[in-house]
């Protein structure tokens, strides 16, 4: 049984915790590879707030576009819905009202990482102690993550977890490569050129999969292949490939999915038959959009099929005879 | 720590752990022996382990007044009050007895009457208790108990008697800080277990379950929920928490709807799926907008009428609060003797009801002295503590008393007990009650101990946690084995 209030609740409490670690660890790599770019280039701070389409709600708040008005805002503003601490509050918030399903231990990892995130924001302007934050704020959801992992039922509960999960993830990568697309497209300048691998590297690092990458692709870093890996491979969880299919596979699970599953089979066919090697860099950026808009419609049909579906109680009545136990779902 | 106790002195009031200054009570010994042979410095660490613990376990209560809704972290003291086991199986007894002839009550005022008629308490004091509900006449809910979690609220008094100072019946809240404190002092001062044996209060959750499966005896696995007015209600982290711990399903009213069939669904992402038996922890007034408030946003329309065919069953069922009333109370004592033929054996307060011309006469002479209640108040709002206030506010109440007789009843000014309290780093002596928790299905079950809230304020003896009250574990402990008091 699950309630479809709480079902809302726990796929966005899964996709406030991916975003949650997903930008803390962008933001950490981005400024690992800022101290590696001489100064004046076209990537700098700013470009944070651009990947997370920022720009408008950036410019109330700040007028310089400069490190720690950037950190501040990615990191503490309430006002912007992608900061850490608007992600993390989402995601306690959610965690607080769905304790009658979830391992207790998380509530309590969650409260451990809240305390100590709050109790660092004061100190954010140092990049010594804002790495020390953003670690925290990692290893926090990596911890929040294993509770539940381990200790969860494979239950539709769990489902819309993986689903939240991987829409998340899919949204985030899509955003990362659009950007990367676009700084490294074929009008950048001179002084860049000279640090593509830098930035290819980088790329594999915000998005935690160079490790595999160099394990699995066995070729060195370069645009192409980096980009047909995080894209295409079948077997890294955090590729799109990968992601879709999982969306898919745990829709799949789902009571009456099949309306919403057009949308994810669809959506899967397309990047599996697709080799993103033969996109030219320049039309990666719309490729990228393309997807983020059926993401967003995806989202929409879930909503409505199991979040807020049109149901008149008034008028149902109940087949199966009273005090018979209704048949749980079988795995 | 151990100069800390040599110089703590209760002075002239009760304190539960310790009988005069250097003499410790038999059940409290090795509890304060262990804290002697703490260093201060270890000590403190406990202390401040403790606050960070309950930060950790996210144990928050709500609070309206401040800026918006903020949720403070639980006000907790790591000194617990100890209580000995023989003393505790007479209140365990007394509590018993206590809430069988209360649901008796209550049972008869919605079908018989027969209290009412044989005059054991006047008509038009039933029917002006605010928690009466004309929808719930001529029901009987299952096993004929109405009130299925009961808080009474405990105070002793310097007589070192343990008086009932009110029945909580309505949505009685609490016992899920109960739960945290018991889980704080385990992880904070775990040796201590291995030196006495305090009776477990973990099986509250599972007592909770099973007293709520009682109550539809013709469901083999019924499903049920508890019902919560939402995250905005103060009580909301008690609700989360044992939903979570007793199993049940966390709902809000928008959740749930009555079908067709007249019975209770809740909307799932497979459909509607039957619910047998609600915990609800909203007020009467908010449950059924067609029988009751017309506008509340929280209740399920036509959810009275199911719950008056048995097709859901109510914890607590409606209407039960109108044996939660200031002046019904002092009827308690004779309910028992009426209903069950026997004495009770936990005191009331000694209480003056106003509408007895000879209890007012009195009540008005000794106006500064008493302590006097409106009858359909709770938390403490509109009372006179006599002693406590000016000469102006005993003649306001005055007034009020004798143009409303019926609506007042007076008390002694009890002096509630203390216990030692850690307050800036010293220990010291701090007024105290309990509130246990009874559970009533098939059977009755009681927390060994329950709730002990403190007035963190020197002499004050208001302990809500709205208003700076602080709670403390509460410890029954097997004093058979244990010797009388013992100098330090």
């Amino acid at each position: 049984m699950m309630l479809s209030r709480v079902a809302d609740r726990l796929y966005w409490m899964a996709r406030y915790l991916e975003r949650t670690e997903n930008t803390a660890r962008l933001i950490n790599v981005h400024s690992s590879l800022l101290m590696d770019l001489p100064e004046s280039m076209e990537i700098d701070w700013y470009t944070l707030i651009k990947i997370f389409n920022a720009e408008e709600t950036f410019s109330k708040h700040h007028k310089v576009m400069d490190e720690i008005n950037v950190m501040q805002f990615m990191i503490a503003d309430r006002d912007n819905m992608s900061s850490i601490m608007t992600s993390f509050s989402g995601l306690r918030e959610n965690v607080r009202t769905s304790l009658d399903l979830l391992p207790d231990e998380a509530w309590e990892q969650v409260n451990q990482t809240y305390i100590k995130l709050q109790a660092s924001l004061s100190t954010l302007n140092s990049r010594h102690s804002r790495q020390a934050l953003l670690r925290n704020v990692m290893s926090g959801c990596q911890r929040i993550r294993g509770v539940l992992d381990s200790h969860m039922s494979r239950d539709h509960a769990y489902d819309f977890m993986q689903i939240g999960k991987h829409m998340e993830r899919t949204d985030m990568t899509s955003r990362t490569l659009e950007m990367t697309a676009l700084l490294l497209s074929d009008a950048r300048s001179e002084a860049l050129r000279r640090y593509d691998s830098i930035v290819w590297s980088g790329l594999l690092s915000a998005l935690g999969a160079r490790q595999m990458y160099l394990r699995h692709k066995n070729s060195r870093i370069e645009g192409s292949e980096v980009m047909d890996f995080l894209v295409c491979d079948r077997i890294f969880p955090r590729s799109l490939t990968y992601s879709l299919a999982h969306i898919d596979q745990y829709l799949a699970r789902l009571p009456e999915p099949e309306a919403v599953r057009t949308i994810s089979m669809r959506l899967l066919e397309q990047f599996e038959e697709q080799d993103i090697r033969a996109i030219p860099v320049n039309e990666i950026a719309s490729f990228m959009d393309s997807l983020q808009a059926e993401l967003t419609t995806l989202h929409n049909k879930i909503g409505k099929q199991w979040f807020y579906p049109d149901l008149d109680i008034s008028q149902y009545r109940q087949e199966k005879p009273v005090g018979q136990k209704q048949s749980q779902v079988q795995y | 720590m151990k100069e800390q106790w040599s110089q703590y002195d209760p002075g002239q009031l009760y304190d539960e752990l310790i009988a005069a200054r250097q003499q410790i009570r038999g059940h409290s010994q090795k509890l304060i022996g262990y804290l002697q042979g703490l260093s201060p410095d270890e000590f403190h660490h406990r202390v401040t382990e403790s606050e960070m613990v309950i930060r950790e376990m996210g144990i928050t209560f709500t609070v309206y007044s401040d800026a918006g809704n903020i949720d403070r972290a639980w006000p907790f003291d790591l000194i617990p009050r100890v209580i000995a086991g023989t003393e505790w199986a007479r209140t365990e007894a007394g509590l018993k007895q206590r809430i069988r002839a209360l649901n008796m009550f209550i049972q008869d005022v919605y079908n018989e009457q027969r209290a009412l008629k044989d005059g054991v308490i006047p008509r038009d004091v039933v029917m002006q208790s605010k928690g009466y509900r004309e929808a719930c006449v001529g029901m009987t809910p299952p096993h004929g108990v109405w009130a299925n979690i009961c808080g009474s609220d405990l105070v002793r008094h310097s007589d070192g008697v343990m008086y009932v100072l009110e029945d909580n019946l309505r949505v009685p809240s609490g016992v899920a800080y109960m739960l945290e404190n018991r889980r704080v002092i385990k992880r904070v001062l775990p040796e201590i277990f291995n030196l006495l044996p305090i009776s477990p209060v973990s099986v509250y959750p599972a007592q909770l379950y099973e007293m709520l499966a009682s109550l539809r005896p013709d469901l083999e696995q019924p499903t049920i929920a508890l019902l919560t007015p939402g995250i905005y209600n103060s009580a909301y982290f008690e609700h989360a928490y044992l939903a979570q711990q007793a199993g049940l399903v966390l709902l809000e009213g928008a959740d749930l709807a009555v079908g067709a069939d007249g019975y209770v669904y809740m909307k799932t992402i497979q459909g509607p799926e039957r619910v047998d038996v609600i915990y609800r922890r909203i007020d009467d007034d908010f449950i059924d907008p067609e029988v009751f408030r017309k506008d509340s946003m929280l209740g399920i329309p036509g959810i009275m009428r199911a719950w008056r065919e048995g097709k859901v069953a109510i914890a607590n069922a409606p209407g039960c609060g109108v044996a939660d009333d200031k002046v019904i109370y002092a009827y308690v004592p004779d309910f028992i003797r009426y209903y069950l033929g026997e004495e009770p054996s936990l005191p009331n307060v000694p209480t003056w009801v106003c509408r007895k011309p000879d209890d007012m006469a009195y009540v008005l002479e000794h106006l500064a002295e008493l302590v006097v209640k409106p009858a359909n108040e709770s938390g403490g709002y509109g009372m006179l503590v006599g002693p406590h206030s000016s000469a102006d506010k005993v003649e306001e109440f005055r007034q009020l008393i004798q143009e409303n007789p019926n609506n007042y009843i007076a008390q002694p000014t009890l002096s509630l007990s203390v216990n030692p309290t850690i307050c800036d780093g010293n220990i010291e002596p701090r007024h105290l009650d309990l509130r246990p928790f009874i559970l009533s299905g098939k059977d009755i079950y009681v927390t060994p101990g329950g709730l002990t809230r403190v007035a963190m304020r020197k002499g004050s003896l208001v302990v809500n946690s709205s208003q700076g009250g602080g709670s403390k574990d509460t410890w029954i402990v097997d004093d058979n084995t244990l010797n009388g008091g013992v100098a330090v």
